[in-house]
């Protein structure tokens, strides 16, 4: 892991570097987010947002067409969000750009969903779509939302919002191991987890302000496991401990406090503290507790075959391909059985090749 | 936010918008507790409270006022929030015939979620919008009045009539906590004038926690 006071430049020198190589390893560029700056900047997130999803940006895009985009039973909904998403574009922008920005975002969304017909939209997809056509552009934002809507994002864009609130619930088994009377307290105030609803479903890109810490986020979530950003709230939480145990112990008043997010929280060092709590307590662990059937939700699926498909020597949580269920053991099994065929094969040939030079010498 | 230190409060109330998206449910809750207007406000995710202190015919009331998401998925998270609401302010756009014909719809939502003596209340919003209005004041008030529910005509942008509409809503809160409360108080007790305590009444909805716990 690189050192925290390793500078943006020296940073953004390793990751070129890397880049160099056309079939850089994933788990070395998903171990850059994780420190000070993560991807640095937006050149270089360009390259390396679509390599986390192990895309191919030479693959052809086959765009549908206008008629097909206006028929979705969720267009309406999509440009009447799109239309009061002003905030999420640069203030500075001049409206004319603005506007044809939120066109193209428009388009975005909708090729997803005419794209994917067994997904439903969700208010606060735009939120995440919106980061992702101002950082890579129209054409490999959909690309890589395309992707992501199939992985990270799968159970949210259910028909209905029930796996997601079982996402939510991990908050509180978190809570209940790293700091238990905090989490009493909160329990006591009945807050519930609606106040990091936002959090989770548009990666903070709906609650934060700020696009820098929106999009250095997205480097932490693009390349960590899809319940990161439920670890991340739970480190958030924990972090304003003393604030929450000094309000009065109703739910309105801890809401308020949660979920309005401060400017100014060190989000470089919650990151960390997130991945702490991710590897201490891994989501399969507490999924029971969460009443979260992770076997059963899309998004574990298609993520666990996505890390089967990008051949990962370190896979973000060892437990889930131990267990069972996931495909992922299986590919395993079959990688060890190929390699030892090979070596058995080679060792076979080198030693027939020895016994013919053996022979040859011989006569 | 509002301190929550022991000011003297004579009744806490739980106030829930509802209605189609982007009627103006955010805006009128940023007008009438910010005094503020913005033209083009994001969505809400989910539901977002604020709270604000106001005094009704010498009452000190501390309003929850729950701002909820129109998007149909969002109901069954938000609906919790409806019960044990004392008012529940269904919005629609006076310029928006379909978010008016939803009007139904949000009504029979409202009601299952609701209890007896919860105040419902209509709200058309963006009266200011004259040359687009699609909704009459006199359709507005006849589909009110066959539900037997009270009708309001706002502008959040133009300031116009949101302080009152919520007024309006406390004084029907208060006048159904005393009815209710008189019908199931001892004698005694129901000729007080009023109710002053020292510390913040807890709404009905705080004390019937298992009813309203979120999630």
């Amino acid at each position: 892991m690189l050192k925290s006071a390793m500078d943006k430049k020296e940073k953004a020198y390793i990751i070129a570097r890397l880049l160099r190589n056309p079939n850089v390893d994933v788990g070395q560029l998903r171990e850059l987010s994780l420190s000070p700056h993560g991807y640095v900047n937006d050149e270089l997130r360009r390259v390396v947002w679509p390599k986390l999803l192990g895309l191919d940006l030479d693959t052809k895009m086959s765009a549908h067409g206008k008629s097909k985009l206006l028929e979705h039973r969720d267009y309406n909904q999509v440009v009447m969000d799109v239309k009061r998403s002003t905030k999420r574009f640069p203030p500075a922008m001049k409206e004319e750009h603005r506007g044809k920005l939120q066109d193209q975002l428009t388009w975005l969304i909708m090729q997803v969903l005419v794209n994917n017909p067994q997904l439903h939209y969700y208010q606060g997809f735009h939120d995440i779509c919106a980061t992702f056509l101002l950082i890579l552009g129209k054409n490999i934002g959909y690309l890589v939302v395309d992707a992501l809507s199939r992985s990270h994002l799968r159970d949210f864009m259910d028909p209905d919002m029930h796996r997601t609130n079982t996402m939510l619930n991990y908050l509180y088994p978190i809570l209940d191991r790293a700091d238990c009377e905090l989490k009493s307290y909160m329990q006591k105030a009945e807050v519930g987890t609606i106040f990091c609803l936002s959090w989770l479903i548009t990666w903070y890109g709906h609650a934060l302000d700020s696009a820098r810490q929106t999009v250095r986020l997205c480097d932490f979530f693009l390349a960590s496991h899809p319940l990161m950003p439920i670890y991340l709230a739970s480190a958030i939480v924990l972090h304003r401990r003393e604030e929450i145990l000094e309000t009065e112990c109703e739910m309105c008043y801890i809401h308020v406090l949660l979920s309005n997010v401060p400017t100014n929280l060190p989000y470089e060092e919650l990151i960390g503290s997130a991945q702490q709590l991710f590897h201490k307590y891994p989501p399969s662990e507490l999924a029971e507790e969460a009443e979260f059937d992770y076997y059963d939700s899309k998004t574990m699926k298609n993520f666990a075959k996505f890390e089967k498909g990008i051949g990962l020597h370190k896979p973000l949580e060892k437990r889930l391909w131990k267990d069972s269920k996931v495909e992922a053991e299986s590919s395993q099994t079959t990688l060890f059985k190929v390699t030892m065929w090979t070596l058995t094969a080679a060792v076979g040939a080198a030693f027939i090749a020895a016994q013919y030079v053996a022979s040859s010498l011989n006569s | 936010m509002e301190s929550s230190s022991n000011e003297h409060i004579d009744y806490v109330f739980k106030v829930v918008l509802i209605g189609d998206c982007g009627v103006g449910k955010s805006s009128l809750l940023l007008r009438y507790s910010d005094d503020f207007f913005q033209e083009s406000y994001l969505c809400t995710i989910g539901v977002d409270l604020r709270i604000r202190t106001i005094s009704v015919d010498d009452k000190r009331v501390k309003l929850q006022m729950w701002d909820t998401a129109g998007q149909e998925r969002f109901k069954t998270l938000c609906g919790h929030y409806y019960r044990g609401a004392e008012a529940i302010i269904i919005v629609f756009d006076v310029t928006s015939e379909n978010s008016f014909s939803n009007v139904l719809r949000w009504y029979e939502e409202a009601r299952q979620l609701s209890r007896q003596d919860t105040v419902l209340v209509l709200l058309g919003n963006k009266s200011d919008m004259a040359d687009s209005r699609a909704v009459s004041t006199e359709r507005a008030q006849s589909l009110a009045a066959s539900l037997n529910i009270a009708y309001f005509e706002s502008s959040a942008k133009l300031c116009d009539n949101v302080k009152e509409t919520f007024t309006a809503t406390t004084r029907k809160m208060m006048e159904a906590y005393q009815k209710h409360h008189r019908a199931h108080l001892p004698d005694d007790l129901t000729n007080s004038k009023s109710l002053h305590m020292s510390q913040p009444i807890k709404s009905s909805t705080s004390l019937n926690c298992f009813d309203c716990s979120i999630m």
